[in-house]
């Protein structure tokens, strides 16, 4: 690291009149300043040296890229990231680097303008997964260059992995007996097996009940696990949306009039541009908004769907006259396993994982989701898919 | 004559629940546990359907559907696959390797599949 030269006030160097006595106050004042430079200048040393080994042993990966964009710096944990050696590369512009085959996965993560990159995933190699960020170095207004911080974030991955995996396997072991006990209780309910007393038959319509809901929990950890492996989205079609809302809507009918609450679509009246999408994972998507809307909607209450569109993307709200959630759990109500403190009251069964299956599957087709709500008034849900060609932008990025 | 149904199954208390209903319904009925013996079945009894299986010992679903494939009379017989996983990839694989039809098992009661039988075969 370049050190500052530092400004030493020097005496005048005219001797006085004083004669041999200001000679030799001048010489040791001239041997003071030398000493207090080669003082200052040894502190300089001690300073890059820690800063050195500071940088040399970080368990991070580090690069410095002066104003230019050449790389000035690469500390040895980003070599081994990388396989490859800071002499080869050292000085060398960013366009350059990008010729290197273990470092392009790097340039064109970060461009070639050492874009701002906060925590982006990025394999290299086989099996290292590091997260990279970007940081602009600055001195007032004058650009300095930029940090690349890689930090190696395969045990994590590792870990993440062995968990999903651990619960899809878990899940697709339980669907066996969860279906034995499925078409058991139902051949026990339809007479199959012999005629039952109506008390019997109630419990066991009860205990399927019971079945079905665990049918479901197992379903939705397995799109979780899915969704975490990143093989969610499996067959993009180019389709109205329209429909799908209309279906999901009709699928939610009957139970919205066994909850007195009154479910609407309004659907636009101009013709709708067309949309990609995985048909199956956006009605997983919608259906679980309704659902939460129907179940959190007291009687008598009110959910509207509707859709509109804009230039780049279409638009469909979701919105109840609910129980609404309570503004110090808005921020968590998109996270895995979580539900709202009010809603476990109003039902308490739920895995707290429809919004986030919801959220991730729109995100997935390169839309977004948000939501405005009052605690005790109701809540809009909004999300927005893209329509086509900006959809193909967006894959593109992958 | 009643219609010959084969259901192909390891899972016994599954295979034996098919097998009532399916008799039930008015259809004669056969099981084999595996893939490998599942096909042998298949030449013997010349069924009307076949119920396959897909996680199986010895031969799994999708390789005994790729032996159908290859035999220009066993290709006749309609099969309908019952899943466990319902994986997309997998019911991809199932319809390219000729399955009539398929299901997963916990999204489906004994009288819907029964229905999807009648579909393939009538009574």
């Amino acid at each position: 690291m370049a050190l500052k030269k530092k400004k030493i006030k020097i005496p005048a160097l005219i001797p006085s009149a004083k004669g041999i006595k200001s000679v030799e106050d001048f010489r040791s004042a001239l041997l003071n300043i030398l000493e207090d430079v080669e003082q200052e200048r040894k502190r300089a040393e001690e300073e890059k040296n820690k800063t050195l080994s500071i940088i040399t042993n970080l368990s991070d990966g580090l690069l410095v890229f002066d104003k230019e964009n050449k790389l000035s710096l690469i500390n040895p944990q980003a070599e081994l990231f990388f396989d490859i050696r800071a002499k080869d590369i050292i000085g060398r512009p960013i366009l350059e680097l990008a010729t290197f085959p273990a470092l392009a996965p790097l340039i064109s993560l970060i461009g070639e303008g050492i874009k701002a990159v906060f925590r982006k995933e990025l394999s290299v190699k086989e099996s290292v997964v590091l997260e990279a960020s970007t940081i602009t170095m600055a001195d007032r207004e004058e650009g300095l260059g930029a940090l690349v911080i890689l930090h190696d974030i395969t045990r994590e991955k590792t870990t993440e992995r062995i968990k999903s995996e651990f619960v899809s396997l878990a899940a697709h072991q339980l669907r066996t007996p969860l279906s034995a006990i499925k078409w058991a209780l139902k051949m026990l309910i339809d007479g199959d097996l012999g005629q039952l007393l109506p008390e019997q038959i109630e419990i066991i319509k009860k205990t399927y009940q019971s079945n079905e809901r665990m049918v479901d929990l197992i379903n939705d950890l397995l799109d979780v696990t899915r969704i975490e492996e990143g093989k969610y989205l499996f067959k993009l079609i180019l389709t109205e949306i329209e429909p799908i809302l209309q279906f999901a809507v009709n699928s939610y009918q009957e139970e919205a009039e066994k909850r007195k609450v009154i479910l609407e679509f309004n659907k636009p009246q101009k013709m709708m541009p067309k949309v990609l999408v995985d048909v199956e994972k956006i009605r997983i998507a919608i259906q679980n908004l309704i659902d939460n809307a129907i179940k959190y909607t007291p009687q008598k209450g009110r959910v509207t769907v509707s859709l509109n569109y804009g230039k780049k993307e279409i638009g469909v709200a979701i919105k109840d006259t609910g129980v609404g959630i309570p503004e110090d759990q808005k921020a968590r109500i998109f996270s895995k396993f979580f539900r709202g403190s009010n809603v476990i009251k109003v039902e308490t069964d739920g895995s707290g994982l429809g919004l986030f299956i919801a959220k991730n599957i729109i995100e997935a087709h390169g839309g977004k989701i948000r939501f405005e709500s009052e605690e005790g008034k109701g809540t809009t849900f909004y999300f927005s898919l893209p329509i086509e060609e900006e959809f193909a932008e967006f894959l593109k990025e992958f | 004559m009643l219609k010959k149904i084969l259901i192909i199954e390891d899972e016994e208390i599954l295979a034996d629940l098919l097998q009532k209903k399916l008799a039930i319904s008015g259809y004669q009925v056969f099981l084999e546990r595996d893939g490998e013996k599942g096909l042998v079945a298949m030449r013997e009894l010349r069924p009307d359907l076949v119920l396959l299986d897909i996680l199986m010992p010895k031969m799994n679903g999708l390789e005994v559907l790729a032996e159908i494939q290859k035999d220009d009379d066993l290709r006749k017989i309609p099969v309908i696959v019952i899943s466990n996983s319902g994986q997309p990839v997998e019911i991809d694989e199932i319809k390219k390797l000729g399955a009539k039809d398929w299901l997963i098992k916990t999204d489906f009661n004994l009288q819907e599949i029964i229905q999807k039988v009648k579909k393939q075969i009538g009574d």
